[in-house]
């Protein structure tokens, strides 16, 4: 018997986002259907993963994340050139953590000079992240914006309180801004909507829709991500953006990663069990519609790479 | 607008534009028109030609075509006996101005009389604008004044610059009032200028003024993404910064045709004028967003006038008081041991009562206690208080003075060691030994309140003004206005109902989790979380107007019976992701509201009593339908619409509105104590209005039963109106 697939005609698009100048710039987006609904509609880019660098040596990362970066993890611009040299990085995502109060208190110009050396060392689009903490954030990620003018890097992230700072940095030094809102479809749609506002393009606007790592909330997020999607989809331009999910952050702390085996022996091999913990979450993100996918760990960079690859198959 | 200023501003423009030809015809002359020409640090060319005109000036020569669009410009000087409005050729006149006088000040770099000289820091460059540029578009800075001349005396002009920048304003200065300027006067007196104590002077003519404009212009280039072309995006220039660049031009001292022809140019900004002098005023709104030119204002009062006729939002980063202030602080008790001071409660007369006036009649800022202070009173001492908040903004309404007024608590309670409980004249404040201590004064809660009200509400709110009175003269002699204005909004929103107003709100706060539910909120129906009325509604979409509440125009009435309109059909349609076609405000049987999970009550139908039962979230035991308020929600909630049904806030159940289309309130045969017990008086009330005044007692509880069998039996002896109507279904 034949089987007749049911082909639905989207009416929304999401935007394409190109990353980065025009000697390295990688484009995301630009997909009218579905995640990988390939006999539905056209997905001319490909989800993409960024390596997540820290600007501090990663003290309270566990051993198995540590390891394969060795002596790497002592020297950001070191950290970042392995992560392009030795393991393909397409994407680098620099966490400007040691800016944070709470933590070393870097300054802004310290960190500013850290992006310029950075950019100047790999060829790469970057992701510049700063440290959360808003009165800083606003500093930290003004400065940086500044040394990176011109090379369009994408900046994290753009919150309800300080969206007009952040994205009036990215506007004056061309880069894409991330909007970050706690898992809701309405409040995604409002931080758009105040930042298109601002005369800002949506074309340079990459949605963060907060997740938790596998087990911590994931399916919350998945949902919320679907929706967004399907509304993008029916025609809602202020939702048609793409997405970027920080995986590695949130993978790498949770119980079921931390407790090694001689503890809970029936969990078994810690480093397989993290690999897996990150990859499976980024799987998932994926099939949601997740555009760029921050990482950690290079094995399970490669699993979720060779997914991609097949996913992409038409 | 006004002839006078017109003329001249036509005559200021003639004047500075045959300087400027002149001028470049020299320098051409000396140079040949070949020679470059720019500001330094820029990347904008002569960046207030480039945003009108498009033109990029690079050499002489490209001055002749901007120049000759200046000429085109220039409207006739008009005659003693023409009498038409004037308003567009004095705008005209206005650009042509800025265009000579950009032209004007270029040509010095090229002619050697630098306008960066001694205190003058000449044209602004692009590295310095986008660090400040940011703090103006994230309004951290609220704007900034273009000072034109120079007050009275240097005193004076300290005292101005001083309380601008106080206020975070950022002050240009230029041109010169008979040869004295107001940046000299500042120098003279030893104050420091440059951009980072916010003082900058541009130059000593009045052609540097335009600098500031040139500021204006990039930051809409820069921040707007608004790439100059010619007319089309010229006019978005203008546009954006009448619309987000909050500055506004200071005139002082006497008003030449020259001053005239720029301030012509800034009004194209949109930017208004605020005088010393008494000039002709232009009032209407038209090109500024409110007044134009403003005038005769002293010096002292110049900063909030400015404030207010350009609509500047000041943000209040730290508020000054000696008590630390914040969410945490909101629970905290004032205990007897520890009590320095107190109001209300049972034992003194005591009320708060906010006021909405006119912008004239508020001084923002000002702060009075009249009676004793903290430090005139001994230890647990309890005094009478009346406190008076007046409100005046742009955009406030009579509406939401009880919106603001019901905020009194949670600012006040965050203050630590202020323990603040109820509203109106049933509140009870008590201040505690460590704050007094700490040098708390009755007069910093009034700070605290503006504060407040100022950076929560900074849409609707733009000047607010509190007296604290902790006599008992005036006390008593205030109290009968709040109390008639608190019946008065009583009454008010007694007589809302959904046939007065023409827009419902709607409420998507919860879409999260329940993805296709939308709450349609009328007067007569709250929302059914309880926690939000129409007036709510009105008041969120105004604090923020792409949030979760937005207007739903009612539109074509479809069954004013069920309570359907068109219009909130095709708005439910869109909101909920095209899953509801239609909704009925008024029937529990026939579309009714969806819910999202956050209901206070569930109604339900109880087959075989023709009636309904209600249930509230804090019973949890059985109820006659067989099913608990848990069990209930299940299928109540998520978004769907389960005809039977609904969740609702409780106060909506004593509304005349309560499924009025299904028989309304004598429908229902069964409520829990806690229902009856909360709504007493007002379900007493309506029971009579709808002439069932024992309706009360023929209503059934948990304490009557929790079956269906003995309440059918108990609704038959005792004769329940809902037997002898309809069936629901």
């Amino acid at each position: 018997m034949e089987i007749e697939i049911p082909i639905k005609k989207w009416s929304g698009k999401i935007r394409a986002v190109t990353i980065g100048t025009e000697k390295n710039g990688i484009t995301i987006g630009g997909e009218d259907t579905l995640p990988f609904h390939h006999f539905e509609g056209s997905i001319p880019n490909k989800p993409i993963i960024a390596f997540e660098v820290q600007d501090i040596y990663p003290s309270d990362w566990l051993d198995v994340v540590k390891e394969p970066y060795g002596e790497y993890l002592k020297n950001p611009i070191e950290w970042a050139k392995a992560a392009v040299v030795k393991y393909n990085a397409d994407m680098v995502c620099l966490n400007l953590l040691s800016t944070h109060p709470d933590r070393e208190n870097r300054s802004a110009d310290e960190a500013a000079e850290l992006v310029k050396n950075i950019i100047s060392e790999i060829d790469v689009p970057l992701i510049i992240k700063g440290p959360g903490s808003s009165e800083k954030q606003n500093q930290v990620l003004n400065k940086c914006g500044e040394a990176g003018a011109g090379k369009r890097c994408i900046i994290a992230s753009a919150v309800e309180d300080n969206y007009k700072t952040i994205t009036a940095a990215c506007q004056a030094y061309g880069h894409i801004v991330v909007a970050e809102t706690p898992i809701d479809v309405n409040l995604a749609k409002q931080l758009n909507i105040l930042i298109s506002d601002m005369n800002f393009p949506p074309g340079r606007i990459i949605i963060d829709p907060l997740t938790g790592g596998l087990g911590y909330g994931l399916e919350y997020t998945y949902s919320v991500m679907e929706r967004i999607r399907l509304q993008a989809l029916g025609g809602d331009a202020m939702l048609q953006m793409p997405f970027i999910c920080f995986v590695g952050q949130e993978v790498w702390r949770v119980k079921e990663v931390k407790v090694d085996e001689s503890v809970e022996p029936l969990w078994g091999d810690m480093k397989k069990r993290g690999i897996c913990w990150e990859a499976a979450t980024a799987i998932t993100l994926l099939l949601s519609g997740a555009d760029i996918l921050v990482m950690r760990h290079p094995e399970a960079i490669n699993i979720v790479r060779k997914s991609v690859g097949r996913l992409m198959e038409k | 607008m006004s002839k006078i200023i017109a003329s001249a501003a036509i005559r200021g423009a003639h004047k500075i534009f045959s300087r400027a030809e002149t001028l470049l015809k020299e320098t051409v002359k000396k140079n040949g028109e070949s020679r470059e020409v720019k500001f330094p640090g820029t990347a904008y060319y002569l960046p207030v030609v480039y945003a009108l005109t498009g033109k990029k000036v690079e050499r002489l020569c490209d001055m002749y075509e901007p120049l000759n669009q200046a000429k085109s410009l220039l409207p006739k000087i008009p005659s003693e006996n023409l009498w038409l409005p004037y308003l567009g050729d004095a705008l005209d006149a206005g650009i042509a101005t800025l265009i000579a006088e950009e032209i004007i000040e270029a040509l010095k770099f090229v002619n050697g009389n630098e306008p960066i000289n001694g205190i003058w820091l000449g044209p602004t460059t692009d590295a310095v604008l986008r660090e400040q540029g940011i703090k103006l578009v994230d309004g951290r800075m609220p704007g900034f004044a273009a000072c034109v001349g120079a007050p009275k005396t240097k005193e004076e002009a300290v005292k101005l610059t001083r309380d601008l920048q106080e206020r975070n304003i950022l002050v240009f200065m230029s041109s010169h009032t008979n040869g004295v300027s107001m940046a000299e006067q500042l120098a003279e007196e030893g104050i420091e200028m440059n951009w980072d104590t916010f003082l900058v002077p541009y130059g000593k003519d009045t052609s540097a003024t335009v600098h500031a404009l040139g500021f204006a212009v990039r930051a809409a280039m820069t921040f707007g993404g608004i790439t100059p072309n010619g007319l089309k995006e010229a006019r978005e220039i203008l546009l954006y910064n009448k619309n987000r660049v909050h500055a506004f031009v200071l005139a002082l001292g006497e008003v030449d045709d020259e001053k005239y022809a720029t301030a012509a140019g800034a009004i194209n900004f949109g930017f208004p004028v605020i005088a010393d002098t008494d000039i002709p005023q232009i009032l209407p709104t038209g090109i500024c967003t409110y007044e134009h030119v403003v005038s005769n204002i002293p010096y002292n009062e110049m900063p909030s006038k400015a404030i207010e006729v350009r609509g500047l939002k000041i943000k209040i980063t730290k508020i000054p008081i000696p008590v630390r202030c914040g969410p945490a602080f909101e629970g905290e008790r004032v205990r007897k041991e520890n009590l320095a001071v107190e109001f209300g409660g049972k034992y003194t007369t005591s009320f708060e009562y906010l006021i909405s006036k006119g912008l004239d009649e508020v001084e923002d800022g000002k702060i009075e206690v009249v009676g004793p202070e903290i430090d005139d009173v001994e230890e647990k001492a309890r005094l009478p208080l009346a406190i008076i908040i007046e409100i005046a903004g742009r955009k406030m309404q009579k509406d939401f003075e009880s919106i603001l007024e019901r905020h009194i608590h949670t600012f006040l309670s965050q203050a630590m060691g202020v323990m603040h409980l109820g509203q109106r004249d049933i509140n009870w404040i008590r201040i505690g030994k460590e704050a007094k201590n700490a040098g708390l004064k009755f007069k910093h809660l009034g700070i605290l309140l503006r504060a407040k009200l100022l950076s929560e509400f900074p849409a609707i709110v733009d000047k607010v003004q509190v007296t604290l009175y902790t006599n008992e003269e005036d006390v008593k002699r205030l109290y009968p206005a709040a109390k008639s204005a608190y019946e008065e909004r009583d009454k008010r929103m007694g007589e809302l109902t959904d046939e007065s107003v023409d827009t419902f709100y709607s409420c998507q706060l919860c879409q999260s989790y329940a993805p296709n539910h939308v709450c349609v909120i009328t007067p007569e129906r709250l929302g059914l979380c309880g926690a939000y009325n129409w007036i709510d509604g009105k008041a969120a979409y105004e604090i923020s107007p792409h949030g979760a509440n937005q207007p739903i125009k009612k539109g074509e009435c479809l069954d004013s019976v069920k309570g359907k309109w068109k219009g909130v059909n095709d708005f439910v349609y869109e909101r909920s992701n095209n899953t509801l076609p239609s909704f009925s405000a008024y029937s529990m049987m026939e579309d009714p509201m969806t819910s999202c999970g956050c209901f206070e009550c569930i109604a339900g139908v109880l087959p075989g009593t023709k009636g309904i039962m209600i249930v509230d979230r804090e019973y949890q035991e059985m109820t006659p339908s067989g099913m608990t308020f848990f069990n209930l929600a299940e299928f109540v909630g998520g978004g769907q619409q389960t005809p039977g049904f609904i969740g609702i806030g409780i106060l909506y159940i004593v509304s005349k509105k309560f499924i009025s289309a299904d028989g309304g309130l004598k429908r229902v045969v069964w409520m829990t104590k806690n229902i009856k017990e909360r709504l007493k008086d007002k379900l007493a009330e309506r029971a009579k209005e709808i002439g069932e005044e024992d309706l009360l007692d023929k209503i059934a509880d948990e304490s009557v039963t929790t079956e269906l069998e003995p309440l059918i039996e108990f609704l038959n002896n005792v004769n329940h109106p809902a037997l002898k109507m309809e069936e629901l279904f």
